[in-house]
C-alpha cells in the first residue's frame, strides 16, 4: 500500500513540476504570441534604429509577443506561400514582394476590405493608389504596403573626383559615357568598373531599358519588349558589356554581391534602391563610408524623369492563422502615419508620402528628397500576374544570350516575346 | 518417402518438425524486426513517391485546386529545350564525377595501400573535404577563382595565364562544378575502395609473383577481380548520388548564364520553388528517379551475378 501511496505522490508531484514547468507556462505564452514570415529589412524597419522598435508599444499593450522569422526574398515570398496553404498554420502576418504574387494566390489570405471596414487604418487613401493596386486582385485586397523599394543612382565621389567629373550624369546618354569615363584602373592595381548591376532578376536592367523609352510587360499586360526603344536599351547593356564597363562576370551577380563591389569600390556607379546607402556607406563595412552618394535616376532619353523600379512589400494574413484579430491589430498599427515615419527613420522606404515631410526624417536621412522625387514616376518592374516568376527568368536568360552574343539584341527581345506571350493572362 | 521412413523409427519427425517450426518462428521475428524500417521506408519513400507519380499527372500550385491533365506535364517537359540541355548537361557532369572519382579514388587506394611514409597524413587530407559542409565547401572554392579578385585568379593572372572564366562560360562553369564535387566525395570512393584493397589476400599476389605474374597481371587479374563488388557499388552509389547534382552549380551560377549550365536539379527546382508548378516539378523529379534506375539497374545486375558466383 505505502508503495502505492508513495508513487500517487510521485505522480501528483510531477504533474505540478510540469505545470509550473517552462514548457508549459512556454505553451501558454505561445497563445499570446505572433508569428511574423518576412525579410530581414521588415524586422529591421519594424524594430531597429533611430526611430526605435516601432512595436514595443503595441506588445506592451496587447501582451503579445512577436517571433520574427526572416530569409532571404525568394525564401520569405515561397515560405509565406507554403505556410498560407496548410491546413493549419504557424504564420500570422507574411510580407509579400508584389512581384512575387499574382492572382492565384489570392485565395490564400484574407480578403483585407472587411478589416478595414471595420477598424480602419488611419488616412488609408495617402497610400498611393499603385501600390495598393500591385496586391489587389479581382478586386480583393490581399495585403497592405508596408515598404517600397524605389531606384537611385548611387555613385561614389571620390571616384568622380579621380576622374574630373564633378557631378552625377543628368541623363541617361551622360549616364552611358560616364560609366565609360568611369572604368579604369586606379593607381593600386584595383579595377574599377563604371557601372555594376545585378542581372539575378530583371529589376536592375529594367530602369535602363525604360530610361532609352522602352518597357517589358505594361500594366495592361502587353509585351513591348521587342520594341525599337527597348531593343535600344538593351542593346546599350550589351554595349557597355562588351566595352567592360559592367563587370565580367555581371550575370553572375546578385544584390549582395553588387554592394561588395560598391563597398570595396570596385564600381563607380550602381542603380538600386535607395537605402542601400546605409550600406554602401556603412563605416564597418565600405573602404568608402560618406563617399557615396545617391540621386534621382538620371533623365531618360525623351528628357522625361526616368521611371525608376520599385517595389512594393505588403502584409498579408494567411486565411489559416489563428490570430487575425491580433494581427490586423498589428498591421494597422505599423501601417498608421507616426508608425511609417519611426519606420522610415529605421531605414524603411515608407509607402505614406507625407513621411518625407517629418523634420527628423529630413535630417537623418539624405536621400529623403530624393527618394519622394523618384517615387513620383516609379513603376513596378512588372504588373502582377500568375506567370511571372517565369516570365522575369526568360526575360533574364534572353538578356544572357543577348550579353554573351549568342543572339544579337533584337533576336533575343523578340523571343523574350513569343516565349512571355503565352503566358500572360488571357 | 523420408516422411515414412522418420515415421518409422520414430524420433526423426519430431525433429523434423521442430526444424519446420523453429524456421517458421524465425521468419516471423526477421519480419517484426524489419517492420520499422520498412514502415518508414513505406512513409518516407514509399507513399511520397506514389504521391510525386500522381501529382505529375496534375496541375498544382499553392492556393488552387489540383486538376488532372494527363500526361501534359510531360509533354511540356519534353517539349522543354532547357530541359534537354539540363539532361546532357547533367549526362556529362554525372559521367565526369563518377568516374574521375572512381580513378582517383582507385588511384590513391592503390598508392596508400602499399607501404608509403606520412601514409596517416595522407589519409587524413584525402578524407578532409568530407568533414566540411558541402556549401561552405563550394563558397570558398568559389571566393578562390572569382573574377579578378579570387586568389586562384589572382595567382594565374601573375603567372600570365587566363583567368578560368567559369562565370561567363558554361563549359567551364560545369568543368569548375565537377571539380569542387570530385574534390568533396572524393573520400567515399576512396574509402569503399581502399577498405575493399586491404582485404585482397596477400599470399595470392606472392604465389602469382612466383608463377612469373606482373604487376599489371596481379592488379588485373587478381585485385581488379576481388574488388569489383567494392567498384560495382561505388559507383552505383555516387551515380545515385551525383544525378541529383544541385549545390555546385546552383551556389556558383545558379545555373547561368543564360540557363545554359543548368542540371536537372536546378530544372526541378525552378518549377517547384520559384514558378510553384508542382505537376511539372514532379514529372521532372520522376523523370530523374526513372534516370536513375536506368543506370543503376546494369550495375545492381552485375552486383547480382557477382554475389550469386560466390554463394
Amino acid at each position: 500500500m505505502n508503495s502505492r501511496r508513495d508513487a500517487l505522490k510521485a505522480l501528483g508531484g510531477a504533474l505540478a513540476a510540469l505545470a509550473a514547468s517552462p514548457f508549459t507556462s512556454g505553451l501558454a505564452w505561445a497563445a499570446e504570441r505572433l508569428t511574423i514570415i518576412g525579410h530581414a529589412v521588415h524586422k529591421a524597419a519594424a524594430t531597429t534604429g533611430a526611430g526605435g522598435d516601432v512595436t514595443a508599444a503595441w506588445r506592451a499593450k496587447q501582451g503579445t509577443d512577436i517571433e520574427w522569422l526572416t530569409f532571404g526574398v525568394e525564401a520569405a515570398n515561397e515560405r509565406a506561400f507554403k505556410e498560407a496553404s496548410l491546413a493549419d498554420g504557424n504564420a500570422d502576418i507574411v510580407f509579400i514582394l508584389d512581384r512575387y504574387t499574382g492572382p492565384q494566390y489570392a485565395g490564400l489570405f484574407e480578403d483585407l476590405r472587411p478589416w478595414q471596414a471595420k477598424d480602419p487604418i488611419p488616412d488609408f487613401a495617402e497610400i498611393p493608389a499603385g501600390m495598393v493596386a500591385a496586391h489587389t486582385f479581382g478586386g480583393k485586397l490581399t495585403a497592405i504596403p508596408f515598404r517600397h523599394a524605389t531606384h537611385g543612382l548611387h555613385y561614389n565621389t571620390e571616384f568622380f573626383a579621380e576622374k574630373g567629373v564633378s557631378a552625377p550624369p543628368r541623363t541617361i546618354e551622360e549616364a552611358v559615357a560616364l560609366a565609360e569615363k568611369l572604368t579604369y584602373k586606379r593607381a593600386d592595381g584595383v579595377q574599377v568598373y563604371g557601372l555594376v548591376m545585378n542581372f539575378d532578376d530583371p529589376a536592375t536592367p529594367i530602369d535602363w531599358i525604360r530610361g532609352f523609352g522602352g518597357d517589358f510587360i505594361t500594366s495592361d499586360y502587353k509585351i513591348v519588349i521587342d520594341q525599337p526603344a527597348a531593343v535600344r536599351g538593351v542593346a546599350a547593356l550589351v554595349d557597355l558589356y562588351k566595352k567592360g564597363v559592367l563587370p565580367k562576370n555581371s550575370m553572375n551577380l546578385k544584390t549582395e554581391d553588387v554592394t561588395t563591389f560598391m563597398q570595396q569600390g570596385r564600381g563607380a556607379m550602381t542603380n538600386n534602391p535607395f537605402n542601400r546607402y546605409i550600406n554602401y556607406n556603412d563605416p564597418k563595412a565600405s573602404k568608402y563610408p560618406g563617399k557615396i552618394a545617391v540621386v534621382a535616376l538620371p533623365l531618360a532619353i525623351d528628357g522625361k524623369p526616368m521611371p525608376a523600379k520599385t517595389s512594393v512589400w505588403a502584409m498579408a494574413i494567411p486565411r489559416n492563422s489563428r490570430n487575425k484579430e491580433r494581427a490586423w491589430s498589428l498591421v494597422k498599427y505599423l501601417s498608421q502615419p507616426d508608425s511609417t515615419v519611426a519606420e522610415t527613420l529605421n531605414g524603411n522606404g515608407p509607402v505614406r508620402p507625407s513621411a518625407y515631410e517629418d523634420a527628423k526624417v529630413k535630417a537623418l536621412i539624405p536621400y529623403a528628397a530624393a527618394e519622394k522625387q523618384a517615387l513620383g514616376s516609379a513603376r513596378l518592374v512588372v504588373p502582377g500576374f500568375a506567370n511571372s516568376a517565369k516570365a522575369m527568368d526568360i526575360f533574364i536568360e534572353e538578356l544572357g544570350n543577348a550579353m554573351l552574343g549568342t543572339k544579337d539584341p533584337q533576336t533575343a527581345m523578340s523571343d523574350v516575346k513569343k516565349r512571355v506571350q503565352p503566358l500572360l493572362p488571357a | 518417402m523420408a516422411a515414412s521412413l522418420a515415421r518409422l523409427n520414430g524420433a526423426a519427425p519430431v525433429h523434423h518438425a521442430r526444424r519446420v517450426g523453429d524456421r517458421r518462428t524465425a521468419r516471423a521475428v526477421h519480419y517484426a524486426m524489419l517492420c520499422p524500417t520498412l514502415l518508414l521506408l513505406l512513409a518516407f519513400l514509399v507513399i511520397p513517391a506514389i504521391y510525386v507519380g500522381w501529382l505529375s499527372f496534375n496541375t498544382s500550385t499553392y492556393g488552387q485546386d489540383v486538376k488532372f491533365v494527363g500526361v501534359a506535364n510531360y509533354a511540356q517537359l519534353f517539349a522543354d529545350p532547357i530541359f534537354w540541355r539540363a539532361f546532357c548537361n547533367t549526362f556529362f557532369v554525372v559521367n565526369g564525377i563518377v568516374y574521375a572519382e572512381l580513378l582517383l579514388g582507385l588511384g590513391l587506394a592503390l598508392l596508400l595501400s602499399g607501404p608509403l611514409p606520412g601514409k596517416a597524413l595522407i589519409i587524413a587530407v584525402i578524407l578532409a573535404p568530407y568533414a566540411i559542409t558541402e556549401s561552405s565547401g563550394i563558397v570558398m572554392w568559389r571566393y578562390m577563382f572569382e573574377p579578378d579578385v579570387g586568389m586562384v585568379s589572382q595567382f594565374l593572372g601573375r603567372l600570365g595565364l587566363a583567368q578560368l572564366d567559369w562565370s561567363t562560360n558554361p563549359v567551364q562553369t560545369l568543368l569548375l562544378a565537377s571539380t569542387i564535387a570530385i574534390w568533396h566525395h572524393l573520400p567515399f570512393t576512396f574509402l569503399i575502395l581502399y577498405a575493399a584493397l586491404t582485404t585482397v589476400p596477400r599470399d595470392l599476389l606472392e604465389a602469382a609473383e612466383i608463377d612469373g605474374a606482373t604487376r599489371w597481371q596481379q592488379f588485373r587479374f587478381i585485385t581488379l577481380r576481388l574488388i569489383m563488388p567494392a567498384i560495382l557499388i561505388a559507383v552505383l552509389f555516387r551515380y545515385i548520388f551525383a544525378i541529383r547534382t544541385f549545390a555546385e552549380v546552383w551556389l556558383l551560377t545558379e545555373g547561368g548564364p543564360a540557363r545554359l549550365s543548368e542540371v536537372l536539379a536546378i530544372y526541378l527546382y525552378r518549377e517547384m520553388f520559384k514558378y510553384h508548378q508542382f505537376g511539372m516539378a514532379s514529372a521532372t523529379g520522376l523523370f530523374m528517379l526513372v534516370m536513375s534506375l536506368v543506370i543503376a539497374l546494369p550495375y545492381l545486375r552485375r552486383m547480382y551475378r557477382e554475389v550469386m558466383r560466390g554463394a
